[in-house]
Formats: structure tokens, sequence, C-alpha cells
């Protein structure tokens, strides 16, 4: 039970692609407790997507380890990689969160489908996490008729209906206005304190790093400045 | 990984797509539709081969002595009992007959032809084209009429008709030419085939007395069932023994080839026609995975499985066979229906005719063709998903979060 959420040791992740190699991530050690709400900062191609995707085992760094839950990713192949997304890890991207094809509640129903939970408490547990993010009357909706802050609603309800051991989000309020973001905001927060979801969130945006507890900065792939309160 | 789910994210994604799909089922309907009509013809054919050659007094089996197919005449002739009859469970049995055929000289006022002379038990004949046979004047009354019943082509030919004498010389069983006058009972209508012109039909035991002989030349048996023929033959072969024992596919070895061949047309229909559909379908798939990059990349970070994304796009190639093979099939049944009155080929028949087929092609819809059309079809569409499920499978959960 002590282990720590997220554990990064070491890791560093280079892009070969091209001519000049590039230095993503560079031997980056990073802790996170059962709890924490992080913000991840830093100027345009400093890493923090990168660290992200590592965390969230979307990428595998080129050197280091990553655990979640104590469970370390480099041992897992491309399907265990995927099981342990869909049960530990909540995702809230920048964009295209969501099923097109899909109504609000089949999308937020959806990861619960996938992890195979009967469709009682699937309806329940959507109908109430709708609820109680003011979203019940849209769950008939597709997204393409969502505006933007509604999408994004739906996408963290997706993200946390499954009570995930981790919420990771990419610029969650980079479509989003002021109001909307603060209103994102407020419910991430709400979720962090009353439920214990442990959040970490890549921004630009100093309304969101205001409302983490703890504030990582990033620097040519490095951890330049990390402070809590 | 619940396929209830899977199967919902295909059918809502062709659903999103209805032109595009809509375009691709149609040429899936065309294309199904248009192998089971053409396979029924190919059938139709098939089986019209088969009967006309069955029909044309060969039946499915038949007897004869050593020699006389290579040289037919009334010494290569053999004994049957009266009472005689193939020892075969009746339902295989459809009936059978004892028949002398030899080759004959008729001969009317103005013209003279060479025909074979068949003496038959008219009560027999039901088993070949001659008991259904348009006639105009009389049938034979029995085996002991001494009249001829001749085809309306070689009356025309003999310019004669019904009523008429004709003289018919022939070779007896002595070795001795016999003459004699026949008048004509009937006129049979073969429906324009060679037969017309072939065969002269007179009663049996007549003939026979005119050739001083009791035996026959041949026995026909014809059977409910062509695939029964193996057991009733090695039965002849102990009854008969030291005669020949032949099949109608070793009696009428083109047609038999004909027959063979008409199996593998069909092959051959379905390759060129799916052969084209499945580029079509392998294309349209490749551009459904390539539009949805960010999606499946978005699935597959959420936690979705490699497999399930395979399963997700056979599923959706799968859905798009099933209902294209279900209404294709419909189309070809509605099409055969249509035609049901059979194609005339008459202007291109003439070859057909020489083995006593007629020239209109009924269309035969069989179950197990439309089975094998849809499996295959099914096959084919799981096959031509795989390399757009393989393009969707490398596509890399990152694609979701860039831009
Ligand atoms: N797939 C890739 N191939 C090559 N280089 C990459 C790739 N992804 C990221 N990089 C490089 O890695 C570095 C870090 O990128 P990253 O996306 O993590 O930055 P970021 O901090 O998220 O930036 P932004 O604020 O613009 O989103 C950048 O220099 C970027 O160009
Ligand atoms: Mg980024």
């Amino acid at each position: 039970m002590s282990n720590p959420v997220v554990e990064v040791r070491g890791a560093s992740r280079v892009y070969t692609e091209d001519a000049v190699p590039v230095h993503a991530l560079r031997d980056v050690d990073l802790t996170v407790q059962r709890g924490e709400f992080v913000s991840l900062a830093g100027p345009s191609g400093s890493g923090k997507s990168t660290l992200l995707n590592v965390i969230g085992g979307l990428d595998r760094p080129t050197s280091g380890t990553v655990s979640i839950d104590g469970v370390c990713l480099n041992d897992l192949n491309d399907t265990e990689l995927a099981d342990l997304r869909l049960h530990k890890i909540g995702f809230v991207f920048q964009s295209y969160n969501l099923i097109p094809v899909l109504s609000a509640r089949e999308n937020v129903e959806f990861i619960m489908q996938l992890q195979g939970v009967g469709a009682a408490e699937r309806a329940q547990r959507a109908a109430d996490i709708l609820q109680s993010l003011g979203l019940e009357t849209m769950g008939d909706r597709r997204p393409g008729e969502l505006s933007g802050g509604q999408q994004q609603r739906v996408a963290v309800a997706r993200a946390i209906v499954t009570e995930p051991a981790l919420l990771l989000a990419d610029e969650p309020s980079a479509n989003l206005d002021s109001t909307t973001t603060g209103e994102l905001l407020d419910l991430l927060r709400v979720l962090n304190e009353t439920r214990g979801v442990t959040i970490v969130a890549a921004t630009h945006d100093p309304m969101v790093m205001s409302y983490a507890k703890r504030r990582i900065t990033l620097r040519d792939g490095r951890i330049e400045n990390d402070s809590t309160g | 990984m619940s396929f209830a789910l899977l199967m919902r994210l295909s059918l809502r994604n062709i659903l999103r797509h209805r032109r595009r799909n809509a375009m691709l089922l149609a040429a899936i309907v065309v294309a199904v539709g248009g192998v089971t009509f053409m396979n029924s013809f190919i059938r139709g054919f098939q089986q019209d081969l088969r009967d006309s050659a069955v029909n044309n007094l060969t039946g499915h089996i038949k007897v004869f002595a050593p020699g006389y197919r290579d040289d037919p005449g009334i010494e290569r002739s053999f004994y049957v009992a009266g009472d005689w009859r193939p020892d075969v469970s009746s339902g295989l049995l459809e009936g059978w007959a004892a028949r002398i055929r030899i080759p004959a000289v008729i001969m009317s006022e103005r013209e003279t032809r060479g025909v074979q002379l068949v003496g038959v038990d008219p009560s027999q004949e039901g088993i070949s084209f001659l008991g259904d046979a348009f006639y105009e004047g009389e049938t034979l009354a029995d085996e002991n009429d001494k009249r001829i019943f001749v085809g309306q082509a070689l009356v025309d030919q003999l310019d004669t008709k019904v009523g008429r004498r004709l003289v018919i010389i022939t070779q007896g069983a002595d070795g001795r030419n016999r003459e004699a006058g026949f008048r004509i009972a009937g006129v049979y209508d073969a429906e324009g085939t060679g037969l017309e012109k072939a065969f002269v039909f007179t009663g049996r035991a007549a003939l026979q007395k005119m050739l001083d002989t009791r035996e026959v030349t041949e026995v026909s048996i014809r059977l409910t069932n062509d695939g029964a023929g193996s057991s009733v033959r090695s039965m002849l072969l102990s009854y008969f023994s030291g005669l020949e024992v032949m099949g109608w596919r070793e009696l009428e070895p083109q047609i038999a080839a004909m027959f063979v061949f008409a199996d593998t047309a069909i092959f051959i229909w379905f390759a060129i026609m799916m052969g084209a559909l499945v580029f079509g379908l392998v294309n349209s798939l490749i551009t459904a995975v390539m539009e949805r990059v960010k999606e499946f990349g978005m699935l597959r970070a959420v936690g979705m499985r490699p497999g399930s994304v395979i399963v997700q796009v056979v599923i959706e190639s799968s859905l798009l066979m099933m209902s294209g093979v279900a209404l294709g099939l419909v189309v070809g049944w509605l099409l055969c229906q249509w035609m049901s009155e059979g194609l005339d080929l008459s202007q291109w028949a003439s070859g057909v005719e020489m083995v006593g087929m007629r020239s209109v092609v009924v269309p035969r819809l069989y179950g197990a063709d439309m089975m094998l059309v849809a499996g295959l079809s099914l096959v084919l569409g799981i096959v031509a998903s795989l390399y757009p499920a393989w393009r969707a499978v490398k596509i890399k959960p990152l694609e979701a979060m860039r831009r």
C-alpha cells in the first residue's frame, strides 16, 4: 500500500528519427504519491507531453524505469500495457478524447465496458457521474453535438468513472475559455480532494498550475523546479 | 473484451459513412447477385447436358456386348430373359429398357438417309426422350408394332409424312441384308435436336422377327439419383458377365467433360467477380482506417487491446460482406425467378443440339451453391480486412495526443 502511484527513475527519452537526436527527457526522477495533484509546466518542447506519455505507458523511455502502482512498465508488452492503462490510468487529452460514433453516455460507459463491468452497474455509474458533472441532459448527444467544454467534461467523466489510480491530463484546458477552464479545474479539484484521485496535468495554463498543489517545471527535458504548496 | 461493444463500434462506423458504404454494398450485391445468377445458368446448362445425355437413349448406365460401341450391329447382341428386371431397390430405379439398335438405311421415293434403327418396347421408354416427346399421328402401340416412329427433321429430309411407307435396309442376324417397307405411325418432335435425324423407332419384337434373333443390343437403366451409379454398376457387371457395363460419363465423354468444366466455371466466375470486388473492399477499409487514425490511437491509449483493434476492423468488413451477400443472394434469386422461363440460346445452339440438348436453358439455383458463394465471400471479407486491420493495429496510441 505504501507504493507511490508514480515512480520514475532516471528516465531519458531520445528521439533519433531525425539526423540530430532530440533529448526530450534527460535522466528524470519523479515520485508522485497517492492523492497528489501535480502540474507539469515548462516551455514548449521542454518534454511535458513526453513525460506524461512515458508515465502513462504510451511511450517507452530510452533508458530508466517507470512504475505505476508498483508495477514496472518496462517489463510489460503492448497488450499488458493496454490492460494497465485500462485498469489503472484515466486519460484526458487536449482534444479528440471521445469516440465520435458513441453518445456521451456510451462514451462514459466505454471504458467500463472494456473492463467488463455489467450493464446495470455501468448505467448506474454513468448516470451518477454525468449527474455530478452537470451533464445529465447531454447523455444522448454525440460528441459533435457538444461544446468543447462539455466534451472535456465528458472526457473527465469517462476517465474517472472507473476510479483509476491515476488521472493524466495533457493540456486539458487548451481548447477551453477561462470560464470553462475554471469549471473543469473545480471539478478536478473536487475529485482530487473528495475522492482522492491522483492527478498529473501537463499545461501552459497558469490557471491550471494555480489549482495544483505541487508544481513541477521542466526545461530541456530536465526537472528544473519542483515545489509544493 | 466485449464483442457486443466492438460490434456496436463497427456498425456505427459503417453507418457514419453511409454513401461510401452504400456504394461498396451495392458492389458486393452486384457481384454476389451476378455470381449467383450466372451460377444458376451454368447449373441449368450442366443439368440439361446431363439430362439430355441420359435422355438420348443412354440412361445412367448401359449394358452392351463387347465391341458393340466400335462396330454396332446385330451380331454383337445378347439375350435378356423376358422377366428380367434390374435388382435395384425401387427407390433408386426410375426405369429400364432393352433395345435393339442397329445402323440402317432408310429410303423414301426421293431421298436416302443413314439412321439408327431402334427396336423398343414402348412401355419401357418412359426413361428416354421418347416417353414425353411431342408427336403427330400415333406412337408405337407395343413391341409387336411393325410401324415406325420417325423424327420431324428426317421426315422433312425424306419429304414424306405420317401414313406413308418407307423402305429400310439393314443386316440380319445371319449377316444377310433385310429390306422391308414400314408405314410411318407417327412423327416425333425432339425440339429441333439432332436426335430427330438420328433415330427411327419400331417395335422390338417386330424387329427381332425381321432380323431372326431373340436378342437385344443394349439394356439402358435410368436411376433416380446419379450418385447411386457405382453400386448398380457392380450389380450389373456380375449379372451380365462378359458384357460391357458403362455409365453415361464414359458413354458421352464430351458431355462429361463439359459437365466437369461447368463445376470449374462456377469457381472461375466467382474468382473474377469477387477478385475485383476485394480490391475495392480493401481500398475502402484502408480509407476507413486511415481517417480514424486519431480515434484508433485514442482507443489504444485508453486501454483497448491491439487484438481488439484488429477484431473491430474484421467485424466491419464482415458486416459489410454479410449484408452484401444476403442482399446479393436475394437479388440473384429474384433474377432467377424473373428468368424462370429460361434463356433461349437457339441462335448459338446448333452445337448443343447435336447431343440432344434443348436450346432453352433454365436457371437452377442450388442451396449448396448459394452456401458456397456465401461462405467463400465471407472468407474473402475476412481476408480482405487483414491488411487494413494490420494498418490499424500499427497506429500508435500516441497519435491521439499529437495534433
Ligand atoms: N515523435 C517525436 N519525434 C521526434 N521528436 C519528438 C517527438 N515527440 C516529441 N519530440 C521532441 O521532443 C521534445 C519534447 O517534446 P514534448 O512534446 O514532450 O514537449 P512539450 O513540453 O509537451 O511541448 P508543448 O508545450 O509544445 O506541448 C521536443 O523537442 C519535440 O520536438
Ligand atoms: Mg505537449
